[in-house]
């Protein structure tokens, strides 16, 4: 019943694609305005049947419908609700349902937002792209990627998720917050191509899809940051970014589509650069198809593999017809969309935004190249080479470091062309702070290159995003009489792109000190011991006070119970476990974590505690994370600011008390 | 104009220094940070994308043992890495190194960087040489007549 | 440059091609899946080990012999598991007189090997390992792991997961052949 009803839906969803492109298609030809309404109506369609499909299978594993392979090798009866619920994303097939069901709803948003332009031909060709990679999806779900197949016989109980995904609260965010993020790149996809089919390549596309990239973003970079999470207080290995090939693909994406949303500035003050953040926006739909595929498809070893499909050859040839489609869009349209601006000066907002994707466009280079080089190198040479961290990490700091260099200066420049005096003004107490910084990071007994000069330029960006805030809670307050606090309120308010962008810019300081902090300073050291026993490492005195057995429908539990004293305050116990599930013979580590402000203490069981009541305990101890964690939330803080719609000034009856200070041209506006 | 370009300068000569006070050679480096960083270009072969340094797994602590053993019997850094690299293949090291196709990895984004870096710099230099706008005769009559007129309406 | 964009299209094209050869080529793959040991084909690395009883094994004390190599110590799991296959084998094979067994123990303590070997009744020479250097000569990427070692001297066989019976009479067959 179920699975009928969930296949049914699926079925429906792809008619209404099929219906959709075609009435959308023939009515662009024949400017048929029944006709695109009508596409429209069916893109509402789509969103229904995916809700359909994706309720059905909630309803077997809530139920335990065990008739359903994708039930049965996802859930058993000893799985707790949680898990149960976020078992619809546990594997593949139940995957690609969810993408489903989230394309549904920003193909829905993209018709709702445009209803009254349903027959504007750059709207019907974007959604007819819209649904024909919704298309897509469903026919890998009708096929090869079935969730609803069946069993001939019925098991008595599940196999259960796999171990690792069903030990952490976190599993109910990480895919679906990344997922929001990936499908949501499909929206400016969508008008892209519409513009470059019909030839209309105003900025009118741009400004119609701004909300919904930085929707997609902001879903992006959190997600990213959760899987960073994840890999930290879940898998066990004391780090929380691999360079595995997985992360790589989910981080392409992230690279070109920042590099996209601080483009699409210059494209809107000064129409240039409309070929490059076309081709942006369609490499970053391309990639996260080619991020799926590597998940996927088994070609790359990753973390990651948690499900192997035969899904492989379709995504591949997927993302050939879209790269297809689209180079040879931009191809035959890209020289009419030279645009007539020219860029005056090299010391300008135009010339930083161009370092800017040069080195975003560097960065996806170097990763894209360091993650899919063993294979190329194997295909040509036949034996197997690594690239591993060590690689990537020695690329991309120098980059990284110029981007934050960038980020910097780059809010203090003018359009067009500058003055040294404009600079001095703008741009010299910030760098002196960055550079006493640097100094004081030395004093204090930083010792990489990289690492300080993180630090400084940190510090540099800091001090520049307070003296925006600065000035324009001073401007409104001596302008409208307003009291420190509302002025506040009000100028971010009022430009909620500028202070939106500002406060991402924080986020990003912040995770780039902890960065640079953890990466130098890590240690890590494995003690032995009694019960009893105690063990000093980094500061903190180690006792080790018996081991705990837990036993539950869901797994077997053992815990090493270890109290962690920093001279003679008491910190806690902290319990280290290895939990062993019915489905898997090995044991899965879980770590404990004390996390502080300085530095976290990490502590793992390398092996359970056998006889003779030893204990091995793996330490670690990591500099600055909580950072990263603060970052995340600032920059998620920042995006929805930058989201909210701008005030709108109310005629003031207040009369300036004095003359108003030279007004800051605006500076940095992002997305929105 | 020295008073406006001294505190840049100053500030430039202050981050040269640092950075030259941290890149310079320190004397040796300790042996355990040797063998840590030796270890970290090795990958463990039984696990999932770790390096040795950070995997507990037995063959990765058994080579980090033997990487102390070496480093003490004084043979250097890229010895020790051959001498796994003999043993185990070029798999073992997570940074490829050698030459022929492994160079393409480490040459290109170099190439890539330098290749869009100057394509930016022509774009700047040749919008530099041509004047953006030509005032032509029709301009200049044009504008010295409202001139003259803004004069009298005084 | 006349039509800048369709030439670097092209170029982006082709880049985007030979991707997806590639990665065509390698669907299907299966990277999981353990690869070749290192050694195969090349000579045996020398060692020399201390055996249970008290006297030596070496790679030269076994030349001119068939030499199945099993790495394994008392606590793995996958070891215990082909531990009959290994008795079997070794029962079929320890009068031929042109074969030998050798088991290296790493990582594990002299009393708990001795205790296990008479528990369980193993007569093949178990040598110990306590530096793992032999480990690592041998390249060894896990246990358990076996080797089969031609008379001449050559690494000829090699599995790194338990092996079964017929797993063992088909290494010892090829590096019997070999010579």
């Amino acid at each position: 019943m179920r699975a009928a009803l969930g296949y049914a839906a699926l079925v429906v969803g792809a008619g209404a694609c099929v219906v959709g492109i075609s009435v959308l298609v023939a009515g662009v030809r024949m400017r048929d305005a029944v006709l695109l309404r009508l596409g429209r109506r069916c893109v509402f369609g789509v969103l229904v049947a995916s809700i359909v499909a994706v309720g059905a299978m909630e309803w077997a594993l809530i139920s335990h419908d065990f008739s359903i392979r994708y039930v049965a090798e996802n859930n058993a009866r000893g799985t707790p609700f949680l898990y149960t619920v976020t078992g619809l994303w546990a594997s593949l097939a139940g995957s690609i349902l969810l993408w489903g069901l989230i394309l549904g709803g920003y193909l829905a948003y993209v018709a709702h937002k445009f209803r009254r332009r349903a027959t504007d031909p750059v709207v019907a060709v974007a959604l007819t792209t819209g649904l024909v990679v919704a298309l897509f999806f469903f026919v890998l779900m009708l096929g090869p990627a079935n969730p609803f197949e069946t069993l001939a016989r019925v098991p008595i109980d599940g196999r259960g998720p796999n171990p690792l995904l069903q030990n952490h609260v976190l599993m109910a965010f990480h895919p679906p917050v990344l997922y929001l993020g990936y499908v949501g790149f499909t929206v400016p996809f969508m008008f892209a191509i519409g513009a470059l089919v019909t030839g209309r390549f105003g900025e009118g596309w741009l400004t119609d899809t701004r909300r919904a990239t930085l929707v997609a973003w902001g879903f992006l970079t959190f997600g990213i940051l959760l899987g960073a999470w994840w890999s930290y207080e879940v898998l066990g290995w004391g780090g929380f970014w691999a360079w595995d090939p997985v992360e790589n693909a989910s981080l392409l994406p992230w690279l070109t589509g920042t590099a996209f949303i601080h483009s699409v500035i210059i494209q809107e003050r000064r129409g240039m650069l409309r070929v490059w953040n076309l081709s942006l926006v369609v490499a970053t739909f391309c990639l996260t198809i080619l991020g799926t595929f590597l998940t996927r498809s088994g070609v790359l070893d990753s973390v990651h593999a948690f499900t192997e499909s035969d899904i492989g050859p379709w995504l591949l040839t997927f993302l050939g017809i879209t790269a297809a489609t689209s180079i040879g869009l931009l191809a035959w349209r890209g020289d009419s969309l030279r645009a007539p601006g020219r860029i005056d000066s090299a010391v300008s907002r135009e010339s930083a935004f161009l370092a800017n994707n040069l080195l975003f466009a560097a960065l996806a280079f170097v990763v894209l190249l360091g993650t899919v080089f063993p294979l190329v190198a194997e295909a040509v040479r036949g034996s197997r080479l690594s690239v591993g961290e060590p690689y990537f990490d020695r690329m991309t700091t120098p980059i990284g470091i110029a981007l934050l260099f960038l980020m910097a200066a780059a809010p203090a420049l003018p359009w067009r062309a500058t003055s040294g005096e404009v600079l001095r003004r703008r741009l010299l107490v910030p760098a002196w702070v960055g550079g006493l910084t640097m100094v004081v990071a030395v004093v204090l007994g930083a010792r990489g290159v990289w690492e300080v000069l993180a630090y400084g330029l940190g510090a540099f960006a800091v001090a520049g995003i307070v003296r925006q805030f600065v000035l324009g809670v001073q401007g409104r307050r001596r302008a409208l009489g307003e009291s420190g606090p509302r002025a506040l309120g009000r100028a971010t308010r009022s430009n909620p792109r500028l202070y939106g962008g500002l406060v991402v810019h924080l986020g990003v300081v912040m995770i780039a000190v902890a960065l640079a902090a953890s990466s130098a300073y890590s240690s890590n050291a494995e003690v032995r011991l009694r019960r009893g026993e105690q063990a000093t490492v980094e500061g903190y005195t180690l006792t080790y006070l018996g081991s705990k057995t837990s036993t539950s429908a869901q797994k077997t539990t053992i815990s090493a119970r270890v109290r962690v004293e920093r001279g003679d305050r008491e910190l806690g116990v902290y319990a280290p476990a290895i939990s062993t599930y019915p489905n898997s013979t090995e044991g899965i580590g879980t770590p404990s974590v004390r996390t502080g402000i300085k530095e976290d203490l990490y502590l793992t069981l390398v092996s359970s505690p056998g006889s003779g009541n030893r204990v091995t305990l793996s330490v670690r101890v990591n500099p600055m994370i909580l950072w990263l964690w603060v970052g995340g939330g600032v920059m998620a803080i920042g995006t929805i600011l930058a989201l909210a719609p701008r005030l709108r000034r109310r005629p003031s009856r207040a009369v300036a008390r004095e003359p108003v200070p030279e007004s800051e041209p605006e500076l940095a506006e992002v997305g929105a | 104009m020295t008073g406006r370009v001294w505190p840049w300068v100053a500030l430039g000569v202050l981050v040269v220094a640092v950075v030259g006070i941290l890149v310079w050679p320190n004397g040796s480096e300790r042996r355990a940070e040797r063998a840590h960083s030796i270890a970290a270009e090795l990958k463990c072969l039984e696990c999932q994308g770790l390096s040795v340094a950070d995997s507990s797994a037995p063959t990765s602590k058994a080579i980090r043992a033997d990487i102390r053993r070496q480093i003490a019997a004084g043979r250097s850094d890229e010895e020790i890495r051959q001498s796994y690299v003999e043993r185990y293949g070029e798999e073992i090291l997570l940074q490829p190194q050698g030459s022929g196709i492994s160079l393409i990895v480490w040459v290109l984004p170099v190439v890539v960087i330098a290749a869009g870096a100057t394509g930016i710099w022509f774009t700047l230099s040749r919008n530099r040489r041509e004047p953006r706008l030509h005032a032509t005769d029709a301009d200049v009559t044009l504008v010295d007549r409202e001139r003259a007129a803004g004069d009298t309406r005084e | 440059m006349r039509h800048p964009a369709r030439w670097i299209a092209a170029a982006v094209a082709t880049v985007v091609v030979v991707l997806g050869v590639v990665f065509a080529l390698n669907v299907g793959n299966d990277p999981t899946a353990p690869q070749a040991s290192p050694l195969l084909d090349k000579a045996v690395p020398p060692f020399e080990l201390a055996t249970l009883d008290g006297s030596t094994v070496s790679s030269e004390s076994l030349a001119g012999k068939t030499v199945i190599v099993n790495f394994w110590n008392t606590w793995c799991t996958p070891c215990h598991a082909e531990l009959p296959a290994l008795k079997e084998f070794w029962d079929a094979h320890s009068t031929d007189g042109d074969v030998e067994m050798v088991g290296i123990v790493r990582d594990d303590t002299t009393r708990r090997v001795r205790s296990y070997v008479g528990e369980q009744g193993i007569d093949w020479t178990i040598a110990l390992d306590p530096g793992s250097r032999a480990a690592l000569d041998f390249a060894t990427r896990g246990q358990p792991e076996t080797f089969a070692i031609s008379p001449s001297g050559r690494v000829v066989g090699s599995q790194l997961s338990e092996m079964s019976v017929a797993g063992l009479e088909a290494m010892l067959d090829v590096a019997r052949r070999t010579g």
